[in-house]
């Protein structure tokens, strides 16, 4: 993916946590933290190019992603 | 899955590693507070000022777009570009700086500081924290910009996306989790 896509990727997924922002309850809070990762992996395979690393790729987003939900299910208790 | 697949320098991603685990810990820290007093904490985030944040990461994401163009530009042997992408990515720091500089200040003028309530305990500490980041990765950016090799644009431009990516991942808890 080029950077320009890359960026306007990034914009975008901003945009939508800010639209998001407004809203409250479980299902809310879990969609800005997709954002967040769906942001993270962005960053981590665009900008830090680790889509290239086999493997790596997953070592860095499934425990990103299992944090996520962590942080989630703290959040609703 | 070998070490020499990592893009990079290795040591860059220990150190990446290592941010995200630093930070990782403190807003976990903070969620897990935050359960003795759910309301509080709601009320403490409400008064933040969630548009400087989003403005914030825009201005972020663009920087680190530009530190990978000057990244790419210096690999092509691009000095010119390279350096201004550097200078970019730089100054969207200085930008970023800025607008967290107004807002503390608007914080603290609210009467807002780090012991009112230990929501803002964790908050100015994960976002000073980050903050200490930002202004070293400026220094580093600059740095590399004096002798343009491609290696060490790289490890220059890592460090900033590895700035950028805790950023976009500590904003949820921080700022929007209320």
């Amino acid at each position: 993916m080029g950077l320009t896509r890359i960026w306007l990727l990034l914009l975008g997924l901003s945009a939508a946590t800010t639209a998001l922002a407004f809203a409250w309850g479980p299902v809310a809070a879990a969609a800005l933290l997709v954002l967040a990762w769906l942001k993270a992996r962005a960053i981590l395979c665009g900008f830090l190019h680790l889509d290239r690393g086999s493997g790596w790729r997953a070592a860095f987003l499934v425990p990103l992603a299992i944090w996520l939900v962590l942080i989630w299910g703290l959040h609703v208790l | 899955m070998r070490l020499q697949d990592l893009p990079g320098e290795p040591i860059m991603w220990v150190l990446i590693a290592s941010e995200l685990l630093v930070f990782a810990a403190g807003v976990t820290a903070m969620a897990g507070v935050r359960l003795t007093d759910p309301a509080g904490f709601a009320a403490a985030q409400a008064q933040l000022h969630g548009w400087m944040a989003a403005l914030n990461t825009a201005i972020l994401v663009t920087s680190g777009c530009c530190a990978a163009l000057a990244e790419r530009a210096c690999h092509r042997g691009d000095r010119r570009r390279a350096r201004i992408g550097l200078a970019l990515a730089c100054l969207g720091g200085a930008g970023f700086l800025a607008v967290k500089v107004v807002e503390y200040a608007r914080d603290l003028t609210a009467g807002l500081g780090m012991e009112s309530h230990p929501f803002f305990t964790f908050y100015y500490l994960l976002t000073g924290f980050h903050a200490a980041h930002v202004l070293f990765g400026i220094g580093v950016l600059a740095l590399v910009a004096i002798r343009l090799r491609p290696e060490e644009v790289q490890a220059g431009a890592a460090f900033w996306h590895m700035v950028d990516l805790v950023w976009v991942l500590i904003l949820p808890p921080v700022y929007l989790l209320g």
